[in-house]
């Protein structure tokens, strides 16, 4: 998919939000906290007006291509937020077996439609790579891992 | 030379082998997984030496932060993961040559450039460690901040295409190490209220977010892979003796990456990740051919890998001899060594001359075994990667990341930080903001911001405050080398965009 | 075979020792215990764990872990412990004064409060010490006063942190002193030796440990504890110098607050059994033992609250 989009005027606005979320998130800083990040947020809208100038006189890219299909990205962008939500509900094990699932079926089924059989299949592998992390991070690395209603 | 003789002698027995094989295995797991640093391999394996003797528990130690230095490559040239810090350079030419089907070969390349780093390390500071030491303690608060600047130069060639937009995402990643308690003057900054940002952004966390996310969404977007196993570009793998060949023939790359690795290494607070970004920019800099870069040019992984392992025992010299910690890792080496009652200074090297030697000694043990295990492992792995379908793959990378910036801080929330900077760096991407710079600014941030306001702390009786970054003739130095890199940073994109114009205007004009 | 021996022992008089407690609760404990360190690994607070973790092991039959959950100088796992940890005696975390006193005074979002737990014990303390190198003009405090007074601001001195244990007690000696001087943060001990012996600061104020650690590297000019530190028997005390200074960074652990107070006790011994058993390692680094239980907790936090809270209101 390619959109068009003048790509240094995004990249300066991006650049101005970013300054401005700041900016109005500073509240009342000491002088010493302050100094730093007031100089940085200076450059960074200096830059930020210089690319939106630039854009406008000599613009550079005016396109963007998102290569592959856009609705598979955003479905698995999705995908690894709920997980995040879920490890923290559900706790990691059963949320990962379950996300690594559905993952796995939703990114197989570019190749063709995958069958109930094959399907099962994975079950066995996905509960092992689960099985495995959990045990070595929770046993071996001493990392107490999330666990929330379950494992 | 006696002790050195019998500190040799004390380390060829069985059970050092041993315990050297056992730290470097150990190592090199827990640092290619991202998120799991070399601070942490060596803060989980500390009570495992607990019960041995002190050379023992330090050689293990040793073995261990060579090991997971070394580890880092794997991810960082297999899936665009640095499984430490220090390998975010290794990413820039490792991961394209893994998409040409190259993955071998550049695992090869830092598999020695490692070995010979880790060994020259121990060489500089078996001979050189007391003269090098004074190095050190030169660099104060101006010093640093030239330091940092000095890093930030790197953004011209980090950007790949627009230099404005290198250092927009720059100033981005600045402001993000800004999150959190500020390193002077102790107040909460950007917090938006919420208690758990007082913690920050993670180094790592960002790191993991910004390189794998966007590369994992790109995958399942395309429905395929990123790496292609060799035979489909008809080019058969190289062998191991080509690919040292190669690095042996023009020597050049190797010696440079080594020297500035310990250089950066002996600054106190810079560490490997500086390192192997100074070493990278250096390589191309004063390549032949400095377009191939970022594009799959071996060069590029053997300066990082290089400069890194140099920096496992090149950073010991000031922890031995000032007990100064080169880099994060060594505060734990430091903390192993009072316990045994053993004080950083000269007498490490004459009263108990012995076990500091065969600590050294051990290190250069664990990096000649950097080749047998690593070329064992890295075989293995890639088998291992390639055959994985994708399907497979990204679920399996996303968990993989999930938990491993997780276990950084035991936090969920830097997981969602994570995600969400992954999420973000995906459509900055988009746009032409590219992930090094940022990363490349949250590194030195901190160091610029903590090395200018103490300098101005220090300075409040002076009457021009500022002047004091100028006053010693090494910030004076480095403040001509800041100008210095600047210029030959911005002189090639300069003459590049003049050109690149007269052959756009003259290809507009062949059109009708 | 020698070494298992004294593994059962330590264990059976262990058994002993715990034995009265055990019997008010019997069932506690039974199964691992968490112990979350708020720093980073390598810190004192960790390798101090690291030390007590076996031992703590051995006399309570469980495992206990030791996690980190660093961030904000510690006050993200603290608003974490104090929100969520179950009051049951399976969840400790390490506390350090100053920063639960100063954290929630100078904050206005640290997430947690100075007494919102059940403070377990604490197990040592490192006092605050003035170290300057061995090439400074300074050879006595009175050296260093007489000079700070005629210039103002000019003496510059390390520390580590801000509002931190150093910082407070550097500007308790000020108004005790009357002098003028110029505090400069670094993060945490790490850069403190260079900054020494690189002579960027004219000297630090931090922890006793430096003072042993860097040796005859640097002078201690004065120590901030009652007595004189044993690993440092020619320093002399802020006290005998005339500035009534006492003050340093104390190290416990908590437990949620409600915890039963069986399971407090429990617990106390434990770390007092450790404490004991770890003094040979500690004390020659510069760390002084302390076996602060019960009431005498919130004795030090409140002395310790008086003597820095002014210092810390007014800054705000």
């Amino acid at each position: 998919m390619i959109l068009r989009l003048n790509t240094d005027i995004a990249a300066g606005f991006v650049g101005l939000a970013f300054a401005a979320l700041l900016w109005l998130a500073r509240g009342d800083m000491g002088r010493l906290s302050i100094i730093f990040p007031r100089a940085i947020l200076l450059i960074l809208t200096v830059i930020a007006v210089a690319l939106i100038i630039k854009g406008l006189v000599r613009p550079g890219d005016r396109q963007v291509e998102i290569t592959g299909s856009p609705r598979r990205l955003f479905v698995v962008a999705a995908g690894f937020f709920v997980w995040w939500v879920a490890i923290g509900q559900l706790g990691f094990v059963v949320s990962s077996v379950v996300a690594l699932l559905l993952l796995v079926w939703y990114l197989a089924r570019v190749e063709g439609p995958v069958s109930p059989w094959r399907l099962l299949r994975w079950v066995p592998i996905v509960l092992l790579l689960v099985g495995v992390f959990y045990l070595t991070f929770t046993q071996l690395l001493n990392v107490r891992l999330p666990s929330g209603l379950l494992i | 030379m006696e002790m050195l003789l019998e500190a040799l002698a004390s380390l060829m027995t069985f059970q050092s082998f041993i315990t050297v094989l056992v730290g470097v295995s150990a190592g090199l797991l827990i640092g290619s997984l991202p998120g799991l640093t070399a601070t942490m391999a060596l803060a989980v394996l500390l009570p495992f030496t607990f019960s041995m003797p002190p050379l023992q528990g330090l050689m293990a130690l040793g073995a261990v932060y060579m090991g997971s230095i070394y580890g880092g490559a794997f991810t960082a040239i297999l899936i665009n993961t640095p499984g430490t810090p220090s390998s975010i350079a290794t990413t820039f030419d490792g991961y394209p040559m893994a998409r040409q089907g190259r993955a071998f070969e550049a695992l090869a390349g830092a598999t020695i450039a490692s070995v010979i780093g880790g060994l020259v390390g121990v060489a500089f500071l078996l001979l050189l460690a007391p003269p090098l030491a004074r190095w050190a303690v030169a660099f104060g608060p101006a010093e640093m901040f030239w330091v940092a600047m000095l890093g930030l130069t790197l953004v011209a060639s980090l950007s790949s295409g627009s230099l404005l937009k290198g250092l927009l995402g720059g100033c981005i990643g600045m402001l993000l190490s800004t999150v959190g308690v500020s390193p002077v003057g102790g107040e909460t900054r950007f917090t938006f209220g919420f208690p758990p940002l007082q913690g920050g952004i993670e180094l790592i966390v960002a790191l993991i977010g910004l390189f794998v996310i966007p590369e994992l969404l790109t995958m399942a977007a395309e429905g395929r892979g990123a790496l292609r196993p060799s035979g489909e570009f008809g080019k058969r793998e190289a062998s191991i003796g080509q690919v040292a060949k190669r690095i042996f023939r023009r020597p050049g790359n190797l010696i440079r990456s080594c020297l500035i690795g310990q250089v950066i290494a002996i600054i106190p607070g810079a560490g490997g990740n500086v390192t192997s970004l100074v070493a990278y920019n250096e390589a191309r800099r004063f390549s032949k051919d400095p377009q191939s870069f970022g594009k799959g040019n071996i060069d590029g992984v053997v300066a990082s890998e290089s400069s890194n392992n140099v920096m496992v025992a090149g950073s010991m010299i000031p922890l031995l001899t000032l007990g100064i910690p080169g880099a994060p890792p060594d505060a734990i080496i430091l903390g192993v060594l009072m316990l045994h009652g053993l004080r950083p200074g000269i007498d490490l090297f004459t009263e108990t001359g012995v076990l500091t030697n065969g600590f050294i000694l051990s290190m250069g043990l664990a990096a000649l075994m950097l080749l047998p295990v690593g070329l064992l492992g890295a075989r293995l792995i890639y088998r291992v990667v390639i055959k994985i379908p994708y399907y497979f793959m990204v679920p399996c990378i996303a968990m993989v990341t999930i938990i491993g910036t997780f276990a950084l801080r035991n936090s969920l929330l830097d997981v969602g930080i994570m995600l969400i900077l992954g999420a973000l760096g995906y459509f900055l991407r988009l746009i032409g903001i590219h992930a090094a710079p940022i990363v490349l600014g949250l590194i030195l941030g901190g160091i610029a911001e903590q090395g200018y306001v103490q300098t101005m702390l220090a300075a409040v009786v002076d009457p021009i405050p500022w002047l004091r970054l100028v006053r010693n003739p090494l910030s004076q130095v480095l403040a001509g080398m800041v100008l210095l890199g600047a210029a030959t940073a911005l002189l090639p994109v300069w003459l590049e965009r003049s050109g690149r114009l007269q052959k756009a205007t003259s290809a507009e004009e062949e059109k009708p | 075979m020698k070494c298992r021996l004294s593994t059962l022992a330590v264990a059976v008089s262990a058994c002993t020792l715990l034995g009265a407690v055990g019997a008010v609760q019997a069932d506690y404990p039974e199964r691992a215990i968490t112990y979350i360190i708020p720093f980073n690994p390598g810190g004192e607070s960790d390798v101090t764990a690291r030390f007590q973790e076996p031992i703590l092991e051995e006399l309570l039959g469980v495992s206990v872990n030791v996690t980190h959950r660093p961030g904000g100088g510690g006050a993200v796992a603290w608003s974490e412990f104090q929100n969520n940890a179950e009051p049951d005696g399976y969840e400790i975390i390490g506390v350090n004064i100053p920063h639960i006193i100063g954290q929630p005074i100078q904050r206005s979002d640290a997430g947690f409060e100075t007494d919102n737990w059940e403070i377990i014990t604490f197990f040592h303390s490192t006092p605050n010490a003035l170290i300057v190198p061995a090439n400074s003009p300074f050879e006595t405090l009175d050296d260093l006063v007489e000079y700070a007074r005629e210039n103002p601001q000019a003496v510059t001195l390390g520390g580590s942190g801000t509002y931190s244990a150093n910082h407070l007690d550097m500007l308790r000696f000020e108004q005790e002193a009357d002098i003028d001087l110029t505090y400069i943060p670094f993060t945490g001990t790490g850069p403190l030796p260079a900054a020494l012996e690189g002579n960027h600061v004219a000297g630090v104020f931090n922890y006793t440990m430096l003072g042993v650690q860097m040796d005859d590297r640097v002078r201690v000019l004065a120590v901030a504890s009652e007595e004189r530190v044993s690993a440092l028997p020619d320093a002399p005390t802020f006290s005998e110098l005339g500035y009534d200074i006492v003050g340093g960074a104390y190290r416990g652990v908590a437990a949620p607050a409600g915890t039963p107070p069986e399971i407090v006790e429990t617990l106390a011994e434990a770390f007092a059994e450790a404490n004991r058993r770890i003094t040979e390692q500690q004390e020659p680094l510069g760390f002084v033992m302390e076996y602060i239980t019960g009431e005498q907790i919130d004795e030090v936090i409140s002395s310790l609250s008086e003597a820095y809270g002014p210092i810390l209101e007014a800054a705000d």
